[in-house]
């Protein structure tokens, strides 16, 4: 008779136990040949009884939290086919052959150097530079008066490299809590790619707002990063350098993702506008583009003053 | 000698000694203290004071006159206020509303039956006479205030009169006189030390004889009557606009309307900026005077504030320049009013083409909830296309009908002319 696995999920973790002998007993006493310390086993809840024809008997030894198997009762019976799915109280357990496929061996992002941007450190190194060159050319664009390098450095500094820091120090924290991993180097590209598309998206949001002469765009674009954005590549992490699977990754990326969503989004005015129903203040398109790419046609003066004669006032708040 | 001596001293006391009628306060004060009332608006449920100002006989001596601001509890919430007065005396009485006009803060009560007799209104005295303002401050009494005539101010579409006396609260509403006793206009602001004004007493003599011709009632909607008379203010006050020859001004490279009546006063409005700003600002703000009350809460329309902004940098980059231009290019309407008050705004943008130019414009519009018609307009109209010159136009105006902002912006429009 070939030898069984039985697996144990505890947690997310799995443990595996060889099944031997004919007679297998599980259970949280200590006479038990498996023994589960989880207190919602029985202290014999389950005989596992292998027959000379290959066939398995399963005996449920308890009433209370009663097994089951395939998610249906059991008291006793005899399968032919594995894997049996088990449940014992909340302990989760598949009884399955020796020779069961695993899944396909997953390469350490690292194995893949060059070829991907989490392979090589000097990925790394290039996208924290393009952050701070990033980071730097905003200050350029927002400085009006003659630039002082102290001030170009400090801005730097608060706003790119502590924003990144912080980031990558709050995520590698709840990584390694979380998935007991510690993987700086691919936290730093991801942090810094994140960065960088924001900023992209931002830019893109501004431009667009004044294509458009609308301020829908960044209000979608807003939303969009925070509610969709960034929970997907917080899971597209979980699953492709954490190699978590796909459903725990995706309520992990929920769980992480939420203290940066909620509050940017409970404390931005497009959430405001949106909500209450009345502002004092006329919001107006009041963007402004160097390129002046706009859909809108001009109109003469005379065209312009027929067209406002429709305008009728805002609604009146609750 | 002595008889040429004599003769010069007649004649010095014949120049400068005062005409032979000319009254000094005290004796205007004793002549009119039975004239004058504290007009006292009175909750209903609680009997208490609301609000109070001053108020003098006038017409046919059961009429009241008063400002519009002391009563315009009784228009905005009428089941809740009434209108009383109390004499120096103790005499105490309740006033209905018989007319308003409340483009001039000005209100006519009247009482069921003759309370007095009343005051006779006069022209105004020379610039720089003696004129007496009589009234109730701060409900500490009746008072009289001694100053000169300031002459008309037509930076207020020749509605008020410059007093150099000191008005405080509880006055509003109270006669001033010339030095013969007779009313020349009713107190109604003040602005600072010795700096007040006085409302005309001909907007008075011209709501009696509107108000004895068809004196407002129970029926009328005071709400209704109120957004009417503000409304064909402000007409009137376009039109006027409208009617006149607008002198341009300079700004950079853009010729723009001018002080486009005598009723609004340009400043420069140029921020200092930093000695190491790498680019230049020019701001003038127009703005009038002629603020009309409307009621409670210090809530004022009439407003008329066009702005100009131009901006320029050999030295910031187009896009440096658009992020700056940008920040800039935020004008509102400065009163915040609340959602009880008015309608969100509506605002639609579109791009005009001015004087071969291309102008981004925004045209912003709210409604008040309890005056029918009266609107708030926000236009606002910025230069695209030039990667290092910026220029913006900011206009509003409060109270008015819509309809009737649409020429005044056009004219504004059409008369900006780009000097290449």
């Amino acid at each position: 008779m070939e030898a069984l696995i039985l697996e144990i999920s505890t947690r997310g973790l799995h443990r595996y136990q060889q099944i031997d002998g004919e007679v297998t007993t599980i259970g949280r006493a200590l006479d038990n040949d498996i023994i589960l310390s989880d207190p919602t086993v029985a202290p014999h809840h389950l005989k596992i009884i292998r027959h000379g024809d290959s066939s398995i008997e399963l005996v449920n030894l308890t009433e209370i939290n009663p097994t089951r198997v395939n998610n249906q009762r059991l008291q006793s019976m005899v399968a032919e086919r594995l894997p049996l799915k088990l449940e014992m109280g909340r302990v989760q357990a598949q009884l399955i052959p020796r020779d069961y496929a695993v899944a396909n061996t997953r390469p350490l992002a690292g194995n893949s150097h060059g070829k991907n941007l989490f392979g090589h450190a000097y990925w790394t190194a290039l996208l924290v530079l393009a952050c701070l060159f990033v980071g730097g050319t905003e200050f350029f664009l927002n400085s009006y008066n003659t630039v002082k390098w102290s001030d170009l450095f400090k801005y730097v500094l608060r706003e790119t490299v502590l924003t990144i820091g912080v980031f990558v120090l709050a995520l590698s924290v709840l990584e390694r809590l979380l998935v007991n991993r510690w993987e700086i180097r691919q936290l730093i590209t991801t942090v810094c790619l994140v960065y960088l598309l924001f900023n992209f998206v931002s830019m893109s949001g501004h431009g667009l707002n004044y294509l458009f002469s609308a301020s829908w765009p960044t209000t979608w674009l807003h939303f969009g990063w925070y509610l969709t954005f960034i929970p997907c590549a917080i899971a597209l992490y979980l699953i492709h350098i954490s190699h978590l699977k796909q459903n725990r990754a995706i309520l992990l990326a929920i769980l992480i993702a939420s203290p940066i969503a909620v509050p940017s989004i409970l404390q931005s005015q497009h959430l405001r506008t949106l909500l209450d129903d009345f502002s004092p203040a006329a919001k107006y398109q009041n963007s402004l583009s160097a390129f002046n790419w706009h859909l809108k046609d001009s109109v003469s003066i005379e065209s312009f003053v027929e067209q406002a004669q429709e305008l009728t006032p805002g609604e009146f708040a609750d | 000698m002595l008889l040429r001596l004599i003769a010069a001293s007649l004649l010095f006391a014949g120049i400068f000694s005062p005409p032979a009628l000319a009254m000094d306060s005290k004796e205007i004060y004793q002549l009119n203290e039975k004239r004058v009332f504290q007009v006292r608006v009175l909750n209903r449920e609680t009997g208490k004071k609301s609000s109070i100002g001053s108020g003098f006989i006038v017409g046919d001596g059961s009429q009241v006159a008063t400002n519009y601001h002391v009563i315009s509890q009784v228009v905005t919430e009428p089941e809740l206020f009434y209108i009383s007065f109390t004499s120096k005396d103790g005499q105490e009485g309740e006033l209905k509303l018989l007319g308003l006009d409340v483009a001039h803060d000005l209100a006519l009560l009247g009482a069921d039956e003759p309370i007095g007799e009343a005051i006779t209104m006069s022209p105004l005295p020379p610039r720089g006479a003696p004129i007496f303002a009589m009234g109730n401050p701060l409900d500490l009494g009746l008072t009289i205030a001694v100053g000169t005539n300031g002459g008309i101010l037509n930076q207020t579409d020749d509605s008020r009169i410059l007093f150099s006396g000191n008005l405080n609260p509880g006055m509003s509403g109270g006669p001033t006189f010339n030095d013969k006793g007779k009313a020349i206009g009713i107190n109604v602001a003040t602005a600072r030390n010795a700096i007040s004004f006085i409302v005309p007493s001909r907007f008075l003599n011209d709501l009696i004889e509107q108000s004895n011709a068809a004196p407002i009632n129970d029926e009328t909607d005071l709400k209704i009557e109120v957004a009417r008379q503000v409304l064909a203010y402000e007409s009137s006050y376009i039109e006027q606009l409208l009617a006149a020859d607008w002198p341009s001004l300079d700004l950079r490279q853009v010729k723009l309307p001018g002080i486009i009546s005598p009723t609004v006063r340009c400043w420069d409005n140029s921020a200092k900026l930093s000695a190491i700003a790498r680019y230049k600002r020019y701001q003038i703000r127009c703005a009038n005077k002629n603020h009309v009350y409307l009621d409670g809460d210090n809530k004022f329309v009439g407003n008329l504030v066009y702005e100009y902004f131009w901006l320029e940098s050999e030295d910031l980059n187009a896009l440096q320049f658009y992020n700056l231009y940008e920040n800039l290019n935020k004008d509102q309407i400065e009163s915040k009013l609340d959602r009880d008050v008015v309608s969100n705004f509506n605002c639609r943008t579109w791009f005009i083409e001015v004087s071969s130019q291309e102008l981004k414009s925004n045209l912003c519009r709210r409604e008040y909830v309890e005056y029918e018609g009266m609107s708030d307009v926000l236009f606002t109209a910025a230069l695209t296309g030039h990667s290092n010159q910026g220029f913006f136009i900011t206009l509003i105006m409060t109270g008015v009908d819509y309809e009737s902002t649409l020429p005044l912006i056009q004219r504004f429009l059409e008369q900006i002319e780009w000097k290449p």
